[in-house]
């Protein structure tokens, strides 16, 4: 942010500053991913003092770029409305209180709810590239938690056909950087793993009716 | 001469898409308003996803001895009874509804061992009535919010920022804005215009506010001739990181306190002893900012200037299961583990209790089709707001200024609005680029924050006011100099240049009604005027746009019918 201020060229000449996407920076937004010497990760929680110096700064290479660290992260969000990552409840007259949830099955579903679309877990993964449409690990969280939701579970039929579909899970190849690179520490190959279940027996339920 | 632009068109426009502006659209979206949404950054990334501690709602899941009745008294007395009694009633009614409505779209709060949802103690509330989702509620109710207005289908239109409100005679018809990546022009035409952008953090140095929180909306209704209220009244929240400087005003949730940490000086003492002997750590946010300032300042504080929070005589299970971003925060951050040892705080400025008068039912401003809701707005808080009712203020007031612009967009033609408005918004913009040499934006940005966090910040007196005027005038003629490098392609100079208009109306109004109101009530601390005054506890001011200039008038506080001053007076 020093910088901004009166940004310069390498060769002294004055420019318009850096342009990168940043909210809170204290890691719950999710604006502010970019490659920090090579690794994807969130700029806000790179401390300077920790890395190898000069420090080198990329823009995510899976997304198109805006300009200079600015990316175009849209095709997460046509990712959630693909799978509906949504309950699924009409007008917004009073309900009265939502269904109850075992504090156990409240605490999972919380893990993987802190989901920030910051995009690290496509950057890291080999089968999201120019070639392919794998929706990556996000998205697939997303439908590992609202189908264990009691209302949100009413689409999981749904959400399960969208795995099913072009760019679905058959496209992951296990090589499991999403859940490594994931700042939120989501545990998004054991959702993997569930929605591999979850659709298998749905492949099944479907060829011979439940 | 017409410098070219897109047109958008929609029955109702939202402006801003935290909390109050998510909840607006959806409403509206409901009531089969077409809506747009715009926002200055990305959606599910604006301030709200930072709040921690919770939503304040009279549920009694915890206390059963909590209603509305209760929660509206705490309102009013945390608020020195400056507030607007019938949005202060309206909002411990609705606050409930309005959370088991998120609880139904999938928000995941923290439960009871009953499986109801959870609620914490916080300063100034009598009961437990903190509805939470760990130490990160605000995340969750943006996710929440986001994945609805998905669904429901609205139009949100990121990264792009409103510069002025186009008027038909005395409504307000539409806004004038542009792109931040292209740095192109929009004119969105609308029947009713929504205002949710937050508050005005970014005018003070040390502040818990993320970069959006530059009193757009504040500014945007000023100069549509709306009136403001309150605006002396800035909260400093008493528990931000003082260490190391990179994160310095980053917030230290009040749940730390909630769930029993304490706040200590360099010599050990338990200062809020002597400050509130009663609440002590979870007295109201003004309290605990002065008392903090006060050890500083009289050398107990320590070594990084702030006060020692100590949550870590409670079972490090415990302390990473409530607070774990509190907990991460602090590791990666500043090297600290919360479960061992204490950490450093010290105030940062929070939150803007002022703003845009509102009426209580519609959120509608004092200008026709233009209605506020959320920080933007003022009259809930009054002179201090408390912890957890901002939240809950965003969605009970953010609904109904929904449900109000919808209505009104069904009743009403969209307006006709002269050409020379849109030409005078795109000319101020390009004048930045036009100008041979001059002042860089970021310089006055600078000399603002400095200004205000020294001259009007959380101890006031007449001299600095007077000298912090000076200066915002002298930085408004900075600001007629200042000149952008570069293009209109994603330029975050010239974008800070055009924030910092807003952020010197803000700051005038803010400092002026500081100057004006001669005594000490709530986030306002005048050292010249260290009591309260009972006549000044009758008054709001009111700021407005008279013939191009700022004027101040008083106008009387409205009194609750005698039914809610019953439970006012009750002990």
């Amino acid at each position: 942010m020093e910088v901004a201020k009166d940004p310069k060229t390498r060769d002294g000449r004055r420019t318009s500053p850096v342009v990168y996407d940043r909210a809170c920076l204290e890691e719950v937004c999710g604006s502010c991913a970019m490659r920090v010497n090579g690794v994807a990760r969130m700029a806000c929680t790179a401390l300077i003092d920790s890395l190898a110096q000069p420090v080198k700064l990329e823009p995510l290479a899976k997304f198109p770029v805006v300009r200079d660290l600015s990316v175009d992260r849209s095709s997460m969000f046509e990712s959630l409305k693909r799978v509906k990552a949504w309950v699924p409840i009409d007008g917004t007259y009073d309900l009265g209180p939502g269904p109850r949830m075992a504090e156990s099955e409240r605490a999972y579903a919380y893990e993987l709810s802190k989901c920030i679309t910051c995009g690290n877990c496509l950057e890291v993964c080999p089968q999201v590239n120019d070639r392919s449409s794998f929706m990556g690990a996000a998205p697939i969280s997303q439908v590992a938690l609202f189908n264990r939701h009691p209302t949100g579970r009413m689409l999981a039929a749904e959400r399960l056909d969208a795995l099913m579909g072009e760019g679905g899970l058959d496209e992951c190849g296990n090589a499991q950087n999403c859940v490594r690179a994931c700042p939120k520490s989501i545990p998004l190959t054991t959702s993997i793993a569930e929605m591999f279940r979850a659709t298998t027996a749905h492949g099944f339920r479907k060829l011979f009716g439940s | 001469m017409s410098r070219p632009y897109e047109t958008r068109e929609h029955d109702v426009l939202v402006v801003g898409a935290g909390g109050a502006g998510l909840r607006a659209a959806i409403e509206a979206l409901a009531r089969g308003a077409s809506v747009g949404v715009v926002c200055k950054s990305l959606l599910g990334k604006a301030h709200t996803v930072m709040a921690e501690g919770g939503i304040a709602a009279a549920m009694a899941n915890v206390d059963p001895a909590d209603d509305w009745r209760a929660h509206f008294r705490d309102t009013m007395r945390g608020g020195k009874f400056l507030n607007n009694w019938r949005m202060a009633q309206i909002h411990a009614q609705e606050a409930p509804d309005r959370v088991r409505e998120l609880e139904q779209w999938g928000a995941l709060f923290d439960r009871t061992a009953d499986g109801d949802i959870l609620q914490r103690a916080f300063g100034g509330h009598t009961f437990k009535r903190l509805c939470h989702v760990g130490d990160r509620t605000g995340l969750e109710m943006i996710r929440t919010l986001q994945d609805r207005g998905v669904q429901m289908g609205f139009h949100v239109y990121m990264e792009c920022a409103v510069t002025k409100l186009l008027t038909d005679g005395d409504r307000v018809c539409g806004a004038v804005g542009y792109w931040r990546e292209q740095g192109r022009f929009v004119v969105f035409r609308a029947k009713s215009v929504v205002l949710a952008t937050g508050g005005i953090g970014k005018a003070w140095k040390i502040t818990s506010n993320s970069w959006e929180y530059t009193g757009d909306g504040m500014a945007l209704a000023f100069d549509a001739g709306a009136e403001l209220v309150d605006m002396e009244f800035v909260q400093f929240h008493p528990t931000g990181m003082v260490w190391p400087p990179g994160v310095q005003g980053l917030l230290v949730t009040e749940a730390v306190r909630g769930e029993g940490g304490v706040l200590r000086n360099r010599l050990g003492e338990r200062f809020m002893e002597r400050y509130d002997p009663e609440k002590l750590d979870l007295s109201t946010r003004d309290v605990v900012a002065r008392a903090i300032y006060t050890e500083v300042r009289e050398g107990r504080g320590t070594e990084h200037g702030g006060a020692f929070l100590d949550i870590s005589q409670k079972p490090a299970e415990y302390v990473k299961r409530k607070l774990p971003s509190m907990y991460h925060q602090f590791l990666e951050l500043a090297d600290v583990d919360i479960t061992k040892g204490p950490m450093e705080v010290g105030p940062t400025c929070h939150y803007m209790m002022g703003g845009v008068r509102v009426d209580a039912e519609t959120a509608e401003t004092s200008v026709p089709g233009l209605y506020a809701a959320g920080e933007v707005a003022a009259g809930l808080h009054g002179a201090n707001r408390l912890g957890g009712n901002s939240l809950s203020d965003l969605l009970v007031f953010g609904r109904r200024a929904g449900l109000a612009a919808a209505e009104r967009a069904g009743r009403t033609g969209p307006g006709a609005f002269d050409e020379r408005q849109i030409d005078e918004a795109t000319a101020e913009m390009l004048a930045f680029f036009e100008r041979p040499d001059g002042e860089s934006p970021y310089a006055v940005h600078r000399d603002l924050t400095e200004t205000m966090q020294s001259l009007v910040g959380i101890f006031r007196n007449r001299d600095d006011l007077e000298s912090g005027l000076a200066k915002i005038r002298e930085f408004r003629d900075r600001w007629d100099r200042i000149r952008v490098e570069g293009s209109r392609l994603f330029n975050p100079g010239w974008h800070l240049a055009r924030d910092l208009k807003a952020m010197l109306t803000v700051s005038e109004a803010v400092a002026r009604s500081a100057l004006r109101r001669e005594e000490s009530r709530g986030a306002h601390s005048r050292t010249d005027f260290a009591r309260s005054d009972p006549t000044w506890g009758k008054k709001n001011i009111v700021v407005k746009r008279v013939g191009g200039a700022m004027e101040l008038s008083e106008r009387p506080v409205p009194e609750p019918p005698p039914d809610l001053k019953t439970i006012l007076e009750a002990p």
